[in-house]
């Protein structure tokens, strides 16, 4: 045999030893291992103290077995198999202070995330033997390394929510959350999304508008349909929360740019929806996406959702006051402006001071704008402004700033089938009462 | 066999001299003697009753007997000749791609049958199984890893070792056969690869399955999409594709009959065409030449046992490393609603979907690829040239050598287009390019009428098969090819002249292939001097004088080969979509 085989055949040997060593020791490796150490430790730090300090030597001495078998680890991975929501979430593995097994009081003496107990008392009604943890945290269950199980890596889309946003997951089961006093956040977002008039091109669950996308399961929307390239977010921070914080904290049309000046085909115009972000404070935005982060697709069992009845329109005397009830409750304020101050941007419609030859082009489109109502409302009778709301505005009937730009991205829907009846005459009467007084015909 | 074992040596082996622990002997009584030193600790466990009756043969005293009967008398070892030339010993010739890429079989046979253990083929359960094997089961992680990458590289070990065989004309005579069966196998290999792409169900299994299966569709006659398919009443839900993915698109069903495909079915046809392979290779002898009947001969036990298990050894320590350093992929759970942009076929099908952008499903998923497996397999019985067996030579065979490597470069090329310079909505993105970036939309296409394209794919075949031959005379290599090279820029140049003269004048022109640049321009170049040199300069000069129909299945392998090029060019440079289309049985080139 040559020397060179000889040779090869121990250096082979060597290497497959090697790195069969390398493997088996990256197996025993495992990151979770150093927490659940450091949690028996501090448990053990616990007891020696507790010793220590203890005067009676009878109980002293009873003690002892205990710490003995508290310094014996026994590396295991821990789990919860939640059969009806089709879970095994292993964060327990970890988070030994809030595993209902080995510690079931659930609550610890340390404050470090992962030995401490779960705050609050929701556990006391939310057995986390029952839900688990990603019913409501999120993150990905069946992982036992940090980053993956909070979800924090490519291709989870559900990363472990925070507070506010964890308030989404009340929302979830908890119709009646707005009496929940820890979910405050949301319901002022359930609120904020009423008031600026959300509902008139977003429908939630079929009810709102049918301008824009039904917003009912935006929680579980893939990434895969979302383009974040104009976003200038970094790669990790790719999902559905930061998607509905961008909405309400920049301009869209900043990150939704479309193609309004037809570079890649046809012309497309940038995404719709109105500057709403000059309006909203941090904290109204984080509200906004808190309340929308509970649109889950995921269904659950029936009896785990707590209902209630719809909220009743309020008693209002006046017409006007009805009215505007009935704006609101619509989402005319999407586009007309709250308390119809003023139209929003509807880009590429001929609006005010636009100059055809100005060299920002896009910047001219974006001039464009829906009909400030106290402005225009005055010129209609009452019943060409029903026909008007009963019959909407379709896009290919709005006046376009460029011919041969994109379709405005805004339109009016036929309300016909929505409001009708009292409503409609509560509105219209509402909507007169604002016009402004020109001069008299 | 007939070996007949010696009688086991009666005398007592032991050291002569004091005992080394002498209350350890004296404990153990009966005047016994520890061994002395390693050699004879070896001599007492091979001579023992226990070792003797596991293993067949005397007492081993490493005579050339002896080491014979170690092959012969070993049910695993005995498909090696007792003793082999020194020439099929070479690593430089054999490249140890063939015993490599059966060790890499069994590797994965193993990782395979762990992994069985744990994996439960339902939509449900295969994601969630996947996540437990990375995260809660002991070396879960690592068997997973090296089953998948042991596949990959399987992959790749056999096509490099169809191309030595082929590169050292090892499938002439006798070994046609076992060529054959060596293609069958490639494509068997590469069948197990893609049933086992579907069985972690994560989005990048069931796109790549989906893609890839989509292709059936496009059968002719069988698929609900191919040609000439409404003759048979052929609809999405009896076709072809509906049988091998027991529904209408990739589903539970598709699971567990890739599941049963990939860890019995195949694997059990692949290992009895895999002992056919071998008793053939035994029983026509190793190819590599010149023999000689007083060739020295060396021992198979240890010579070539101790070269296969350093390359075994060595293979399995790179497999390993690449496991410890790379994870198999996994991404999201399936989601048949989602489809990403761009979804991909597993890697060594990417050529083939690259071709779609050039042709329809038909062509590129099922056509090519059946003609490439028939057209290799056909090769042993149109190669009559009776030189170049059992050594490299590119000088005896130049003819099939560079049309082969040809061939392989080109597969190889477009996977590699296919892998590294396409993104979103299958658009060039150089490979440090973001993906997120949108690219234009394709120039909008045009077909050739059918009264002018149909003569001339005709023309095509039937000049590419006259000329060759029709020219008698030997070429002057020297002048021809460049001559050939200048002409073909010329042709280039002179499109891209009448290109710039007419664009603004005939509106045929201004609609169909606005633009000709000069990537266009020198892209046509190349491919007219390739489709020249490899069509016309190589037949001419080396098969002109073939049998004719050796000759005529030669040519039209090669122009089929050729045509796939001249399409691409036909497309990339002029933007045509179909150079013959019946669009009402869907029959388009």
């Amino acid at each position: 045999m040559p020397k060179i085989i000889r040779q090869l055949f121990i250096i082979g040997n060597v290497l497959l030893l090697l790195s069969f060593a390398a493997a088996t020791v990256r197996d025993n490796r495992r990151e979770w291992k150093k927490y659940q150490k450091k949690f028996f430790v501090l448990e053990a730090k616990e007891l020696e103290e507790k010793i220590a300090q203890e005067q009676d030597p009878k109980i002293k001495e009873s003690l002892r077995p205990q710490l003995i078998a508290k310094k014996k680890i026994r590396y295991e991975i821990r789990q919860m198999i939640v059969k009806d929501l089709n879970r095994i979430d292993r964060c327990v593995t970890c988070h030994l202070g809030m595993d209902p097994l080995s510690n079931p009081s659930l609550t610890t003496n340390f404050t470090e995330n992962p030995y401490k107990g779960h705050p609050g008392d929701f556990l006391k009604t939310h057995s986390p033997t029952k839900y688990g943890c990603t019913i409501c945290h999120q993150g990905q269950g069946l992982a036992t390394e940090t980053a993956a199980a909070h979800g924090r890596v490519k291709h989870w889309e559900e990363p472990i929510l925070e507070p506010p946003f964890l308030q989404a997951s009340c929302v979830r089961c908890h119709a009646n959350f707005e009496s929940i006093s820890y979910a405050q956040a949301a319901r002022a977002g359930k609120e904020f999304f009423r008031h600026n008039g959300c509902y008139g091109c977003h429908a939630i669950k079929g009810w709102g508008g049918v301008v824009s996308e039904d917003l009912g399961e935006v929680a579980s929307k893939p990434l895969a349909r979302l383009d974040f390239s104009s976003s200038g977010l970094a790669r990790k921070d790719w999902n559905i929360k930061n998607w509905i914080l961008l909405h309400l904290t920049k301009d869209p049309m900043s990150f939704v740019p479309g193609d309004p000046e037809g570079h890649l085909g046809q012309p497309i115009p940038p995404s719709g929806m109105p500057p709403f972000y000059l309006d909203f404070k941090k904290d109204e935005a984080n509200a906004i996406a808190s309340y929308l982060l509970s649109m889950h697709g995921e269904k659950m069992p029936h009896e785990y959702y707590v209902y209630a009845p719809a909220a009743p329109d309020p008693a209002l005397d006046s017409a006007v006051a009805r009215g505007k009830h009935v704006y609101e409750k619509y989402g005319c304020a999407g586009c007309h402006g709250v308390e119809a101050k003023e139209g929003r941007r509807n880009f590429n419609a001929l609006g005010q001071g636009q100059d055809a030859a100005a060299p920002d082009q896009i910047a001219e489109m974006a001039k464009g704008r829906e009909p400030t109502l106290p402005d225009t409302v005055g010129t209609f009778t009452r019943d060409e402004l029903k026909l008007k709301i009963q019959n909407g505005v379709p896009s290919n009937n709005i006046v376009k700033f460029k011919a041969d730009g994109p379709t405005p991205p805004l339109y009016m829907p036929a309300w016909k089938e929505k409001i009708k009846g009292q409503e409609l005459e509560d509105l219209v009467t509402y909507l007169l009462s604002i016009a402004k007084k020109g001069e008299e015909w | 066999m007939s070996t007949p074992s010696a009688p086991p040596t009666q005398e007592k082996p032991g050291p002569n001299g004091p005992s080394r622990v002498p209350w350890l002997e004296k404990l153990l009584g009966n005047g016994f003697k520890l061994p002395a030193n390693p050699e004879e600790i070896k001599k007492e466990v091979i001579n023992s009753q226990v070792w003797r009756s596991v293993f067949r043969g005397g007492a081993w005293k490493n005579t050339p007997r002896d080491r014979a009967a170690h092959i012969i008398g070993n049910v695993w070892l005995h498909l090696h000749p007792v003793r082999v030339r020194l020439r099929s010993l070479k690593f430089v010739y054999s490249w140890g791609m063939g015993g490599i890429s059966f060790w890499l079989y069994l590797l994965l046979t193993i990782s395979g049958i762990l992994l069985m253990f744990y994996y439960r083929p339902t939509p449900e359960m295969a994601f969630r199984d996947m996540k437990d094997l990375e995260f809660a089961i002991s070396y879960g992680w690592f068997w997973r890893n090296l089953h998948r990458w042991c596949a990959h590289a399987m992959v790749v070990t056999v096509i490099l070792h169809m191309i030595r065989v082929f590169l050292t004309g090892s499938y002439k005579t006798p070994r046609e056969f076992n060529w054959v069966l060596g293609v069958t196998l490639l494509t068997l290999t590469l069948f197990l690869s893609f049933t086992g792409y579907l069985l972690p169900w994560d989005q990048l299994a069931l796109w790549a399955v989906t893609v890839g299966t989509n292709m059936a569709g496009a059968t002719p006659l069988l698929g609900n999409e191919g040609p000439f398919s409404s003759l048979l009443g052929m609809r999405i839900n009896n076709d072809i594709r509906f049988g091998l993915l027991g529904g209408t698109a990739v589903g539970e069903a598709t699971l567990i009959r890739f599941y049963v495909l990939h860890c019995v079915f195949v694997p059990v046809v692949a290992g009895a065409m895999l002992m056919l392979h071998f008793w053939r290779v035994r029983k026509d002898s190793f190819s590599a030449a010149p023999y000689a009947p007083d060739e020295e001969k060396f021992e198979t036990w240890p010579h070539l046992i101790s070269r296969e298990y350093v390359a075994a050894a060595l293979v399995t320590v790179g497999v390993i490393v690449w496991s410890l350093l790379i994870n198999a992929p996994l991404e999201e759970a399936a989601n048949p609603t989602v489809t990403p942009n761009p979804s991909k076929a597993p890697w060594y099908f990417l050529g083939l979907q690259e071709l779609l952008v050039y042709f329809d499903p038909w062509i590129a998923g099922v056509l090519l690829p059946n003609i490439i497996i028939v057209g290799l397999a056909a090769i042993p019985y149109i190669d009559s040239n009776p030189k170049g067996v059992g050594y490299y030579s590119f000088k005896e065979r130049p003819f099939a050598n560079w049309m082969f490597l040809f061939g392989c470069a080109l597969w190889f090329i477009l996977i590699a287009i296919g892998t590294y310079f396409r993104g979103p909505s299958w658009g060039w993105y150089w490979p440090w390019e973001d993906w997120a970036v949108h690219k234009p939309p394709p120039p909008s296409t045009w077909s050739i009428p059918n009264l002018a394209g149909g003569p001339l794919v005709g023309l095509y075949f039937a000049l590419g098969m006259a000329l060759p031959r029709l020219v008698r005379k030997e070429l002057e290599w020297r002048l021809a090819v460049p001559t050939v090279g200048i002409l073909s820029v010329a042709a280039g140049l002179s499109l891209k002249i009448i290109h710039t003269l007419l664009v603004g004048k005939v509106a045929f022109f201004a609609k169909n292939i606005p633009h000709f640049g000069a990537g266009a321009f020198m892209l046509i170049a190349l491919f007219l001097f390739v489709v020249v040199f490899f069509g016309f300069l190589l037949p001419q000069r080396y098969i002109r004088n073939l049998a004719l129909p050796k000759y005529a299945m030669t040519m039209v392998l090669v122009l089929m080969m050729l045509g796939v090029l001249l399409k691409m060019g036909a497309r990339l440079g002029f933007n045509v979509k179909y150079v013959f289309s019946i669009p009402q049985v869907n029959f388009n080139i």
